[in-house]
């Protein structure tokens, strides 16, 4: 577990499970828009870590940071067009 | 007089790992795929029963086994891209065999979900959900061989950088790939 690397893949592996296990808990009943958000969470943070050790931007502190922003407002506008048609009914 | 001893200060792009131009292409990648992703959740609002019904038509757990394939190929990428920083030509060559074959087997997954997915009688006209899918995944796979192809040249003729870069568009292709699969495959 010393490799960044190796830990960057076994934390996008898990990260990824929890995505798909997740949406499997709205067939057990739980709040599809709660999981759906997770799941959007989930993204984000799979995505920083591939920009951050397989991209290298932790070469590039700066950077790093400004692709986290980005991505994070950007995940956020999908979460407001997902929840749009439960907010507006 | 005192002498300026400080090492001389890097400017922001300097800073990018990589080569300059991989990055405009990630960007502009993102940017491409991102549009598409919020145009579909966008286009959705007008009918989220419909898309929720669609969505049914996938297969959620091949798309995931998918997706560790592609991040596990990701992984041997960037195990190679540090290789050949140390000169392991041999090591490096092995490591972008085993991404491609991943690649392969990623390819080989869709093409059997497009498959079943055509074989029920779906088009990209039947639903705008299927439009969607078909327009991102096929133009994402599009991309995987493209990816498959970069890394065979850059195992051929591997110099650091070209391997950097080459890798680095795989990583991209893995990068589009982690924010496709929640948004058209999870989201219910």
């Amino acid at each position: 577990m010393r490799n960044p690397i190796f830990r960057a893949w076994v934390l996008l592996v898990l990260l990824s499970a929890a995505s798909v296990l997740g949406a499997l808990a709205v067939g057990a009943g739980v709040n599809e828009h709660l999981v759906g958000s997770l799941v959007l969470l989930l993204a984000w943070l799979k995505a920083r870590v591939i920009l951050s050790r397989y991209l290298q931007l932790w070469r590039a502190p700066v950077w790093k940071a400004g692709f986290n922003w980005v991505l994070g407002i950007f995940c956020l506008v999908l979460l407001g067009l997902y929840l749009a048609p439960a907010i507006s009914s | 007089m005192q002498e300026n001893t400080a090492a001389p200060r890097r400017g922001a792009l300097e800073e990018l790992p990589g080569d300059l131009m991989m990055w405009v292409l990630i960007i502009s990648e993102l940017l491409v795929f991102g549009a598409g992703l919020a145009a579909f959740l966008g286009v959705r609002i007008t009918d989220p029963d419909g898309f929720a019904e669609a969505r049914t038509h996938l297969h959620p757990a091949l798309a995931g086994v998918n997706t560790i394939v592609l991040i596990t190929s990701g992984f041997l990428a960037a195990l190679a891209a540090e290789a050949a920083m140390i000169g392991k030509s041999a090591r490096l060559r092995w490591l972008l065999t085993g991404a491609s074959l991943l690649g392969v087997v990623f390819l080989l997954i869709k093409g059997y979900e497009f498959a079943d997915v055509a074989g029920q009688g779906i088009s990209t006209e039947t639903h705008p959900f299927f439009t969607f899918y078909y327009l991102l995944t096929g133009f994402h796979a599009l991309h995987v061989v493209a990816g498959i192809i970069i890394l065979a040249l850059v195992g051929w003729k591997c110099s650091e950088r070209n391997v950097e870069v080459g890798t680095a568009f795989w990583h991209m292709v893995d990068l589009v790939w982690v924010l496709l699969f929640p948004v058209i495959y999870l989201l219910a």
